[in-house]
């Protein structure tokens, strides 16, 4: 398997390059496309007094140095490729590049911020979940601090999915992937509190039915969750991770056909998510 | 794993920084005019220098102006032969440290970094007064534009801009092609329509008739005026040499630079023309009122001139300096911060300054440090001069015809060897650098010795010393000092080991 990381030469890098040797790890044939992404030099850029001053030639320096210490952080059993290019929008090129070397999904190393609530993903990340046919995993501080308690490996998946259409193609993606990591797999749907404070019992068990439905014969490792909480914060604390797991999300319903979209609800969830992401594409 | 690093060295190429990117073969002549023009910034370089050059030259400013191409061509054409013999280094600092050796080289990049710098705080200077003065035509309320005379008002928000013109460049946003086109377009529209306007004043201030004695150079009083008057000129060109550098960018390397560069000065010097003798017949030399020679609009003629000129439409000015000032000040950022950062790579500097963003791929330390230098040689002299902006303006011509003057001479000097093996080397590499290279540095004396007298420029003085003086040798002299600092500190450049010298 085949994964292409957009790589900073910071702590977001590394952290990446952990990310995606966990989930490499019980590849047979693990492979690292390592992407650094240049700026366009565009003419219109015009510099005054005129001239490169040297940078291109500083800069390619530099991103040999950056090349050299990225390989020195990959373990040995990954194969890795290091690739700089100048392309016009970040986003854009990591797709272009994972699109050229056949890469499965694309890893970045993120930072949490919070606008009104919500998980704001920085300008590429919110690119890439927006535009990406391919998974994106995304490791973030305490994602990471989470799986290197578990010896950068990854112990279990948690695919969340709602009541919309795409659950099921959510938690077929999750199985082949613990299947893949040999890791146990549980789905889980949240449903909050009504208004008044009271459990929604009528939803929990809508709920419960559907995702027994779901995972109806599907291997025994698989196990559904309904988690409750007067919030979606509440809840997402509750339901109890383990060190090295790794959090799925289904793209919107919102979202063109192989484009992801991180719904709001998703989007709410993340910014408590202990632990790293992944997001699969909407395939219908 | 290090088969794997030696791949890592592969994709350098692949990455088309050798080949300076994507933008290959997409520019024709139009595109390159606009480059070069967007680059000389004519709204802003006129309302800087036009000023100041009356002061020196009187009625012989469209002279001057022609007189100063000259010097700005002939080093231009010694700046590309450089720019071809080593594409990969680019800037004054290794060019004439290959030719000259490491404390030459030395002082040519720390003349661009001073030049640039000071520029800088010109330029955030320029578009906070005519921000002020927008705000004010907008409202018309007149005590807003007075705003930026009062200096806890405007050093804070010179700061500002400053601060902000560093953002956008540490951050690595560009203008795009369509913004440089409305920018460039806008201006010269603007420049034109105001040309005309004081041709077609009814009642003009001063009507001085247009002579073809105000054309001849050598109608200049003194030497010393003439001297002054060619290192102004020099600042109102600096930055055409952009369209003669442009080579793989455009469609057509073989003709399309020529032309492009061609063009762009017919454009440029007919619009100084237009707006030099404009100036001069709405407004005269005299100095009283309205008069360009008066001291108190040297500052920023067009903050003056504009409203008895242009009436309402001189909203349209301070729109067009105030773009084109704020444009610069982000393009401008870059270049002393690249030339700090190559200077820190072959450690001239220590080598923190060759720290590249690895988010935003752009110098940081390098860019950081432009940004302060320059606010703090905003607020020294703004503190210091009584007539800031017209003082930086002719530091600003001394630090240019400095580095130019030994950027042109280290081209003669690099192709010593080879300097008459063809016709072509004995033009470009040669005669042209040469003549520019001496002209240069003789008005980089000549204006230093000038501007040891308290009355030069704007009249301010320190201890009796012009401050034009105290400000282009302090800034040297700096300079001198952080080098033998570095000399003893961190002697690897000045040993040779980091930059070969020729031969």
């Amino acid at each position: 398997m085949k994964l292409l990381i957009g790589y900073t030469a910071d702590e977001r890098g590394a952290e990446a390059i952990e990310l995606a040797s966990a989930l490499l790890r019980t590849s047979a044939d693990a492979e690292l496309e390592l992407a650094i992404i240049l700026p366009e030099q565009t003419p219109f850029q015009a510099v005054y007094p005129g001239g490169d001053h040297g940078f291109s030639t500083v800069l390619s320096a530099q991103v040999d140095r950056w090349a050299e210490q990225a390989l020195e952080l990959v373990p040995p059993a990954i194969t890795a490729r290091v690739v700089a290019r100048a392309v016009p929008s970040v986003a854009q090129g990591l797709l272009e590049l994972a699109a050229e070397r056949d890469a499965q999904g694309v890893v970045l190393g993120g930072r949490t911020r919070h606008k009104a609530g919500f998980f704001a993903p920085g300008a590429v990340a919110s690119s890439l979940l927006h535009a990406s046919p391919l998974p994106v995993a995304m490791s973030t501080p305490a994602g990471v601090a989470s799986l290197r308690r578990a010896s950068v490996r990854i112990e279990r998946l948690t695919a969340f999915v709602g009541d919309k259409p795409g659950a099921a193609e959510v938690i077929g993606h999750a199985v082949r992937s613990a299947a893949r990591l040999q890791v146990p797999l549980r789905v889980a749907t949240l449903v909050t509190d009504q208004p008044d404070g009271s459990a929604d019992t009528e939803q929990v068990n809508r709920s419960r039915g559907l995702l027994e439905e779901l995972v109806a014969g599907l291997d025994e490792r698989v196990k559904p969750q309904v988690v409750t909480g007067g919030s979606i914060d509440e809840a997402i604390e509750s339901i109890g991770w383990l060190d090295g797991e790794l959090a799925v999300f289904g793209s919107s319903r919102l979202a063109p056909p192989r484009r992801l979209f991180l719904g709001p609800k998703a989007q709410r969830m993340l910014r408590r998510l202990p632990v790293p992401l992944a997001v699969v594409p909407h395939q219908a | 794993m290090s088969q794997d690093v030696v791949r890592a060295v592969e994709p350098a190429s692949e990455s088309g920084l050798h080949e300076k990117g994507l933008g290959k073969g997409t520019v024709g002549v139009l595109g390159t005019v606009v480059i070069g023009i967007s680059c000389i910034a004519p709204a802003y370089t006129l309302t800087a220098a036009l000023g100041p050059t009356v002061a020196e030259v009187g009625t012989s400013l469209p002279a001057i102006f022609l007189a100063g191409f000259l010097p700005m061509l002939l080093v231009a054409l010694g700046y590309r032969e450089l720019n071809r013999a080593m594409p990969d280094s680019g800037t004054s600092f290794t060019w004439a440290t290959r030719a000259f050796g490491p404390y030459i080289g030395w002082m040519g990049g720390w003349g661009l970094i001073a030049a640039t710098v000071i520029v800088l705080s010109n330029l955030a200077a320029v578009a906070v007064d005519f921000f002020y003065l927008l705000i004010s035509q907008l409202t018309g309320a007149a005590w807003i534009a007075e705003l930026t005379r009062n200096l806890w008002v405007n050093i804070p928000t010179t700061l500002v801009f400053v601060a902000a013109a560093t953002w956008v460049s540490y951050r690595g946003l560009n203008a795009t092609k369509s913004f440089q086109y409305l920018l460039v377009g806008f201006q010269v529209a603007v420049l034109l329509l105001f040309a005309v306007l004081c041709f077609t004043n009814p009642e003009p201030f001063d009507r001085t008739p247009i002579t073809l004695e105000m054309f001849n150079p050598a109608a200049v009083e003194s030497f010393t005026a003439f001297a002054a008057g060619i290192s102004l000129s020099i600042f109102i060109f600096w930055g055409w040499d952009v369209t003669l550098t442009m080579n793989e960018e455009t469609t057509d390397p073989a003709k399309v630079p020529g032309r492009a560069a061609a063009l762009t000065i017919l454009i440029i010097i007919g619009l100084y023309m237009a707006i030099s003798l404009g100036v001069i017949y709405y407004a005269g030399i005299g100095s009283e009122g309205l008069g360009a020679g008066n001291p108190e609009n040297q500052e920023s003629i067009f903050a003056v001139l504009s409203g008895p000129v242009m009436g309402p439409l001189a909203i349209l000015m301070s729109l067009a300096i105030l773009s084109s000032s704020a444009a610069s000040l982000q393009s401008t950022m870059v270049s002393p911060a690249r030339t700090i950062l190559a200077m820190g790579y072959y450690r001239a500097l220590p080598e923190s300054y060759s720290r590249i963003s690895p988010r935003f791929m752009s110098p940081s330390v390098a860019t950081i440090t432009a940004a302060a230098a320059a606010s703090g040689f905003y607020v020294v002299t703004r503190l210091l001069s009584e007539n800031a902006l017209w003082d930086t303006i002719t530091a600003l011509g001394m630090m240019i015809c400095f580095y130019y003057g030994l950027t042109a001479l280290a081209c003669v000097w690099y192709f010593r060897t080879e300097l008459f093996d063809s016709l072509h080397n004995v033009i470009f590499r040669f005669l042209a650098p040469l003549v520019g290279g001496v002209v240069l540095l003789v008005m980089f004396v000549r204006t230093c010795i000038d501007s040891m007298n308290p009355d030069y420029g704007s009249g301010s003085s320190i201890g009796s010393v012009g401050m034009v003086f105290v400000l282009g040798i302090g800034v040297l002299l700096l300079g001198v000092g952080i080098m033998l600092y570095m000399r003893i500190r961190h002697p690897a450049f000045f040993r040779g080991q980091t930059i070969k010298t020729r031969r």
